[in-house]
């Protein structure tokens, strides 16, 4: 085998570079099918060709053969001599499959079987050709030159092709010494220039006219021998290949010999070893090195696969062929170790304008380095400091540089998975399209790598497990062909990663049975789970939905695994199914893990760096808040954000510092006295009034200190959360101290701190001090050894989550009537809010009114209904319009008025009263939520009069019957009661199931169904679905009530068949709405 | 890095000596890269007691043992005197902090002689021998052991 690595290195990069786009190629002319595509096709045969060029030369003898069948097949093809069909793209990718591997194995390629594949390519190649031409195909011939010397082992077929193309063939005799190595070139060059004009047919160095040492008088010459095909003639010949005539020969016919001819099957015709041990060629280019002692054949059986065992790469290099041939001779069965290469370098291409750029940047750098330090020098203030701004800005744009050479488009791992898609659905009988988009997006080189493996098994599960057979599509409604669709692109500063498919989706409930029966979940946790819980449940570790092992996708390794790896990038990913319609997967990864943005926080005295991927965003608790907002379940400590109760961990004690601090003088660590991070500073105030002595006089020094700045202390007393989430984990990291966003470099740390899983790794600081980069996903998993096991705590904030979204939201506007009382009413009533002028109000007859728009606006305050303050007397007056039975009404109220959204969580009984619904927990006040209705009711009963008249006659002519889901016993009263007052009669139920058995029993009696949408067990969707896909049921209008409609949810509604979206307080509407889909007035 | 076992017993080695929990202890000086007074060591909460912390060597991250305790000795004192010893080992630099530094000992591999056997326990593995001087008993470190996680 060739020894000369530099050059083989290069033989090996290009042929993986020609290599890189075939599969793609490929599987565009099977596509194409008989409609071929000349370029493709000949984009293939040539990687094929210069593939095998080399490997003749390189003495490579499988891969020449190999890539030799695999161009006889292409060349049929390109010639439209054989049809690529999907059979024949199959073994052409097998066979290049194999290249490939032969390319990275390349010390072990020569003894590599790949019968198999040639069988098959020779098969094809046999197919397409007339009988009597069949057996050219295995047959190979010598080319005996006119002074008696040969070039063995020609494929006759290649011979016969050529020709019948109206080429001429040569054999070029280089020689290595003058022609080569004296010119300054390399043989690679040298093929790849030939490759030009016509096509190599096979080259080889001729070792046996190796002049020898001792033959003085023949200079040294080793001679490289290339057969060429060309439809140049022979006198032009000189010129082109710039060597003397008498090296080119014209093969003429009768110089092919049969003779000695035999087929494939025989002893490839190697490099005989007889001359090597004499060859010693002067040059390190020959390919046998003078350490090829003599083989002592069967001295030593034992020797040879010593070495290869223990020092597989050195023993590959330099045993030479002949030996290793012994070897085989003595012990075929010896197995072949694929690791038995040399791992070709990694390399990377990087485009030369970049280098430049990076070039420029490094002289920059230089110049900008001796300016400061003249500055330095001269100690000139303006001049240092002009030098350092231009290295900031260098340095930023060199990061920026070297940062881009790293990058390498995704479209280098996306590619393949067309290849991957297609095997698989070929295997499983389903017909797939996969569609990639937004190949040019770029990724570290890194990740890039790192999510190859996780990518090809989520799109080997879309296939396995997503898609259907076309069989199952087709009884769906579906069409045939499945599609996944894979897309990236850039958001946010990260790079995201779409895998979608419009299979069969996941079943929630499958899951989740699932997960119990694998023990994973109790039926308990289950059933508070909602869908979306419960189908991530498939990340969990032990989890896998094959029901079957498939060794498609289901091999043992589940999601959890394709989780862990994509967060140990920093990446997220995500889930999101619709049964029967498919599956999202999207993934998040960031652009690079070498450089991270992160937040700053410190504890202690320590500073540690919190990645911003992980970071939602930051809370700070105001000193006097801390005792509202903080509430203890057990031992944790939660905060209520925005309604969901989020787990606080305190860094400091997860992490165990103790409070020190350090000395002035001494230098020496003291502990410090404070001793929970909320109350520190008051505490240590109170101790100090309560007159208790303090030890150490620096303590005293500081909290002397501390008095005087009473004030500011409170305030930074306050406390601070970072938000933070990793997989299915959320919680409030609680800090001491909050500082800047930075960009950090992430270092590794050392051995000996492996074992602190709570650290990522460590990033030097702009003063140069270290700081530990948090591990927010191990840190949360720390926090929980103390607690519940992995799947415990992620049911229980899962039940957290269905129960906080059980809870009914709805807007609210908040306002007061006297200072001290505070109320609420349904924000989706009212009109406007107006400011008038106290002195512009009328009384007549007992009424206040105010000149409005033209009309009268009749203004009413709390005071008249129930027992409230009167309002306080001012110049202006705030009004919040009410709009009902289309009359308008003004209530006269206190600022200020807001609008928020709040938990209904509503106490109905306590503070009941006329006009007043309930009462709840409005920002720590007390607040009375005002039924409007029931207040002009109250005052103005003749408003209602026509509503009564129409109660009464449905009374009387046969109740219509309304069924009425809602979980929340609050909105359950509210509604209920004014559908009763409309005359309705209302079967209640809790949730969507129990509504669902009601209405089994009691179809017949009930009219129509009113739903709310998020409830337990069941929800509005899936209620509205059973019944809209029941036809006994499906006659029924369903109305779904809701307190927050998005845009989502009503399309969502409207799939599943909902009839109509009311918001849940809007009484008149509802009904309205109710009347007119039971033909009622 | 890692101590020679070259049987070439007449050899000379400079250890560099230093004082450790009270203890004068020695290092082959090849191991040594250098030897340095940082005190701006981070702390790793949750490691090993005898991890004394990180500190930033020249951008990089050095891990700094103190070998008082590593060694089961007295904890090395904060004070003026301390010294990180930065060896490099397994392609990592990794800092001991001793009490203090003292001086450069010269001797042929065959004086030193195996720790003594009142030595023992937990304490004689991190010894690869002692070695006298007229005034002095040095215990040889071996850093290997030493090291290890």
């Amino acid at each position: 085998m060739f020894e000369d690595d530099e050059t083989l290195q290069m033989y090996i990069e290009e042929s993986l570079d020609h290599l890189g786009d075939i599969e793609s190629d490929l599987l565009a002319i099977e596509e194409a099918g008989e409609n071929i595509d000349l370029d493709l096709v000949n984009n293939v045969f040539r990687a094929a060709h210069s593939i095998k060029g080399g490997a003749g030369f390189m003495g490579l003898t499988t891969i020449k053969d190999l890539a030799h069948h695999l161009e006889n097949v292409l060349g049929l093809i390109r010639t439209k001599e054989l049809i690529p069909d999907s059979n024949r793209i199959s073994v052409l990718l097998k066979g290049f499959d194999e290249l490939k591997n032969l390319l990275n194995n390349i010390e072990g390629s020569n003894d590599i079987d790949v019968s198999t594949h040639i069988t098959d390519l020779e098969n094809i190649t046999k197919a397409s050709l007339p009988e009597e031409r069949q057996d050219m195909v295995t047959q190979m011939v010598d080319i005996v030159l006119t002074d008696g010397r040969t070039f063995p082992q020609v494929s006759l077929f290649d011979i016969e092709q050529y020709k019948s193309e109206g080429k001429n063939l040569f054999l070029v005799e280089y020689d290595l010494i003058s022609d080569v190595q004296r010119k300054g070139k390399n043989p690679i060059e040298v093929l790849n220039s030939l490759q030009k004009t016509g096509t190599i047919v096979d080259s080889r160095i001729d070792f046996e006219s190796v002049g020898t040492l001792t033959e003085s008088d023949s200079p040294s010459r080793i001679p490289f021998q290339v057969l060429f095909a060309s439809i140049i003639e022979y006198d032009m010949t000189e010129t082109l290949f710039d060597i003397k005539r008498k090296y080119i020969h014209s093969i003429l016919p009768d110089m092919i010999s049969r003779s000695g001819a035999s087929s494939r099957d025989a002893e490839p015709a190697p490099m005989p070893p007889a001359k090597k041990a004499t060859s010693g060629g002067p040059k390190k280019t020959v390919a046998q090195p003078t350490q090829t002692v003599t083989p002592k054949k069967g001295s030593k059986p034992a020797v040879v696969p010593d070495i290869v065992k223990i020092s597989p790469a050195a023993a590959a290099k330099n045993a030479a062929p002949a030996a290793k041939r012994e070897e085989e001779e003595e012990d075929n069965t010896t197995e072949r170790d694929v690791s038995v290469s040399v791992k070709p370098q990694t390399s990377l291409r990087v485009n030369v304008g970049l280098l430049d750029t990076l070039m420029n940047l490094a002289g920059e750098l230089v110049l900008s380095r001796n300016q400061l330090l003249q500055g330095v020098n001269s100690s000139n203030l303006k001049a240092t400091e002009l030098s350092s701004q231009r290295i900031d800005m260098i340095t930023s744009e060199l990061q920026e540089a070297i940062m881009r050479t790293r990058m390498q488009p995704i479209a280098n791992i996306l590619n393949k998975f067309t290849r991957v898609v297609r095997d698989l659905s070929q295997q499983l009988g389903k017909s797939i399209d996969l569609i990639i988009e937004g190949k040019e997006v770029e990724l570290d080189k890194t990740i890039l790598e790192a999510i190859n493996d996780p990518l090809t098994h989520l799109i080997r599960n879309s296939v396995d497990h997503g898609i259907e057979t076309p069989l199952e599509r087709e009884q769906m409604g579906k069409s045939p062909t499945g599609k996944i669709i894979l897309r990236a692109f850039h958001d946010a500063g990260q790079v995201n990663i779409v895998i979608s498919d419009d299979g069969k989706g996941l079943d929630p409930v499958k899951v989740s049975h699932a997960a119990i029966d694998k023990g994973l979940i109790t039926d308990l946790q289950a059933d508070e789970m909602t869908d979306k819980q419960k189908m991530e449940l498939i990340f969990l570790p032990g989890f896998s939905t094959a029901e079957k092992v498939t060794d498609v996708s289901g091999r043992g390794v589940g999601m959890d695994v394709v989780t862990t790896n994509i967060e140990s990038l920093g990446g997220i990913i995500e889930l999101d199914s619709t049964p029967g319609q498919g599956t999202d997967i999207q993934i998040k990864l960031p652009l690079t893990l070498a450089i991270i943005p992160s937040q700053i926080t410190s504890v202690g005295s320590e500073r540690y760096a919190v990645p911003q991927v992980n970071l939602n965003e930051l809370l700070r608790i105001p000193a006097n808040q801390i005792k509202e907002k903080v509430e203890k379940v057990g031992d944790a400590s939660v905060v209520r954000l925005r309604g969901e109760l989020l787990p606080l961990l305190n860094l400091a004690k997860m992490l165990g510092v103790e409070k020190t601090y350090t000395d002035p003088e001494t230098e020496e660590e003291l502990a410090d006295r404070r001793q929970n991070l909320a109350d520190r500073r008051s505490k240590q105030h109170l101790v100090d009034e309560d007159g208790n002595i303090i030890e150490s006089p620096e303590e005293d020094k500081k909290l002397v200190e501390r008095n005087a700045e009473d004030r500011r202390y409170h305030t930074s007393s306050a406390m601070n959360i970072a938000v933070v989430s990793a997989g299915a984990f959320k919680y409030g990291l609680v800090v001491d101290q909050l500082h800047d966003s930075e960009e950090i470099v992430v270092k590794p740390v050392g051995r000996h701190l492996k074992n602190c899983t709570a650290y990522a790794g460590a990033t030097i600081m702009g003063d140069g001090k270290v700081a530990l980069i948090l591990d927010i996903s191990n840190l949360a998993q720390m926090a929980e050894l103390s607690s519940v096991s992995d799947t415990g705590q992620m049911a229980r904030a899962a039940a957290e989550a269905a129960a906080e979204l059980a809870k009914d939201k709805a807007a609210m506007l908040t306002f007061k009537n006297s200072e001290t009382e505070y109320f609420a009413a349904p924000l989706n009533i009212v009109e406007r809010i107006e400011r008038i002028q106290t002195a512009s109000i009328e009384v007549i007859a007992n009424q206040k009114i105010v000149q409005y728009r033209g009309g009268a606006l009749p203004l009413y305050e709390l005071s008249q209904v129930a027992d409230f303050k009167p309002l306080p007397e001012k110049d202006q007056q705030e009004v919040i319009v009410f709009k009902i039975k289309d009359r308008e009404l003004g209530l006269m109220v206190t600022p200020p008025v807001d609008a928020l959204e709040v938990n209904l969580d509503v106490d109905e009984s306590t503070l009941k009263q006329t006009a007043v619904s309930g009462s709840m927990i409005i920002n720590g006040h007390t607040t009375l939520l005002v039924d409007i209705f029931e207040m002009v009711k109250t005052l103005n009963p003749g408003w209602f009069k026509e509503e009564a008249k129409v109660a009464a006659e449905m009374a009387q002519s046969g109740e219509k019957i309304i069924l009425f889901a809602e979980d929340s016993a609050f909105f359950r009263n509210q509604v209920k009661t004014f559908m009763e007052e409309d005359g309705f009669k209302v079967i209640e139920a809790e949730d969507g199931l129990i509504a669902w058995e009601l209405l089994k029993e009691r179809v017949d009696d009930i009219d129509i169904v009113v739903t709310d949408l998020e409830m337990p067990n069941m929800d509005g969707f899936e209620l509205t679905k059973k019944i809209k896909s029941d036809s006994k049921y499906s006659h029924l209008d369903v109305i779904a009530l809701t307190s927050l409609a998005s845009e989502a949810h009503i399309e969502k509604g409207r799939k599943v068949g909902i009839d109509e979206y009311e918001i849940k307080l809007d009484r008149e509407k509802l009904m309205k709405v109710i009347r007119t889909k039971l033909n009622l007035k | 890095m890692a101590n020679k076992t070259v049987d070439n017993s007449s050899e000379d080695i400079e250890f560099s000596t230093f004082y450790v929990g009270g203890a004068l202890c020695g290092i082959d000086i090849l191991n040594i890269q250098e030897i340095n007074k940082h005190t701006e060591i981070t702390k790793v909460p949750q490691s090993h007691d005898y991890i004394k912390g990180i500190l930033n060597l020249r951008g990089r991250i050095v891990t700094i043992i103190d070998l008082g305790k590593k060694l089961g000795l007295a904890p090395v004192n904060n004070d003026k005197y301390n010294r990180n010893i930065i060896v490099n080992s397994e392609d990592e630099h990794i800092g001991l902090l001793v009490d203090s530094i003292s001086d450069v000992a010269l001797a042929k591999r065959n004086e030193i002689e195996p720790a003594p056997s009142n030595m023992s326990g937990i304490k004689s593995k991190f010894f690869q021998g002692v070695l006298k001087t007229e005034t002095q008993l040095i215990g040889i470190l071996n850093i290997d052991e030493v090291l290890k996680e």
